[in-house]
């Protein structure tokens, strides 16, 4: 767990604040952050000078910085360390004086509760797996022995009217017959019951539900807010779909899209088609 | 499908232990009774090296510590251990997933949610070509 942020009246961290005060330290001296003028494109041109001057200070960082360090090599470190947090700083000092780090502290606060509640419904769903497999794993064995019985006990009587049975075979068949009429009803008894029991293990649906709405509501105001930042300090070429890489998780919808599969029968078709 | 199936070794990867349980139940229809489980690929890798005599693995895609595809690579990387059948087993749908798993060496790639009959499907398939 990570300790909670104290944010002092100023609302910035305090340890934040002495973190970029030891670095920002004995450096040149960040271009003054006056108040934004918005222009034609929507874009701050004094936000605009100010990224543009960052990034030109960040690209005279020496373009390879290799892991292991050797004398010249570990300044070489220092100087880009130095002037990402010289970065960070202006960030910082840039977002302060738009106003957003007040709606990123609210976000940030946010953040605690949605995990509780992600917790929560994956702790229900478990439960609810739990109890499921549970009932099956009792039911299953109670169905395997009332079919083993039922099928065993149709052959004899099937050899009983062939006149294949002798009088003891029969009268024997008669009395296990008697007592498989008298076993079977508890025996399907309890299978319902167990199948109730799955029925009722749907009931975290509801609860997880209402828990769901609530985060999708805090994440679509979250999103809302991070996205009116990063288009306010995003230089236009920035702009770009980053890739999405190969852990994607479940497709939630494929509506429109060309790039996933939906069904067993196109993975198979796809593997096919590839030679596999 | 083999002769004996309760004496194939299986070995189930996956990070969910109700995913876990479910495909140790349907292997167990299918008379697979020795079945193991590991939680991510890095346990499950670690149990194929220490000469466990595994037969067969089902390994998801998505894992902490290490994925289903980078186990893939890595059991198909060892000479001890590269003819291994590994049967992947995800929710990951995209093409590009089922390139990469197919060029990784996948001896197949069944995407969830998933029926126990393609799961027989796929095994029979395997086995099949591994003439048991």
């Amino acid at each position: 767990m990570a300790k909670p942020i104290n944010f002092d009246e100023s609302s910035d961290s305090d340890d934040l604040q002495a973190l970029f005060d030891s670095i920002a330290a004995g450096k040149p001296p960040a271009p003054p952050v006056a108040p934004p003028e918005r222009d034609a494109s929507g874009d701050s041109d004094d936000l605009q000078a100010l990224f543009d001057s960052v990034v030109e200070q960040v690209a005279e960082v020496p373009a390879a910085v290799p892991m292991s360090g050797g004398a010249g090599e570990s300044s070489a470190q220092e100087v880009a360390f130095n002037r990402i947090g010289h970065m960070a700083r202006q960030l910082h000092d840039s977002l302060r004086g738009l106003g957003y780090d007040r709606m990123l502290e609210d976000t940030a606060r946010q953040i605690p509760d949605a995990r509780q509640r992600l917790t929560y419904i994956a702790q229900m769903t478990e439960q609810a797996a739990s109890r499921v497999l549970n009932a099956t794993d009792i039911a299953k064995p109670l169905q395997d022995g009332l079919l083993a019985q039922a099928e065993s006990m149709s052959g004899r009587w099937d050899r009983m009217f062939a006149n294949q049975l002798s009088v003891d075979e029969f009268k024997a068949l008669a009395a296990d017959s008697r007592s498989f009429f008298h076993e079977a009803p508890g025996k399907i008894k309890a299978t319902n019951d167990q199948l109730t029991e799955i029925m009722m293990a749907q009931d975290f649906q509801d609860l997880t539900g209402q828990v769901i709405k609530k985060v999708v509501e805090m994440v679509q105001g979250l999103e809302g807010q991070l996205l009116n930042v990063l288009i306010e300090v995003m230089p236009e070429e920035r702009k770009a779909a980053a890739p999405e890489g190969l852990m994607n998780g479940p497709v939630i919808s494929a509506a429109g899209r060309a790039d996933v599969v939906t069904t067993q029968t196109q993975v198979d078709d796809l593997l096919e088609s590839l030679g596999f | 499908m083999p002769a004996d199936p309760s004496k194939i070794k299986i070995l189930v990867v996956d990070d969910f232990s109700t995913m876990r349980r479910i495909v140790r139940n349907l292997l167990k229809e299918l008379g697979f009774t020795n079945v193991e489980e590991a939680e991510d690929g890095a346990v499950a890798l670690q149990r194929l090296k220490s000469g466990g005599s595994i037969d067969f693995v089902i390994t998801d895609w998505n894992m902490p510590n290490m994925d289903g595809l980078t186990l893939l690579q890595s059991v198909r990387a060892d000479p001890s251990l590269k003819s291994l059948p590994v049967l992947m087993i995800t929710a990951e749908a995209k093409k590009e997933n089922i390139i990469a798993a197919a060029q990784a060496g996948a001896s197949g790639y069944i995407v969830k949610p998933f029926t126990a009959a393609t799961l027989n499907e796929k095994l029979v398939k395997i086995f099949e070509k591994m003439g048991m």
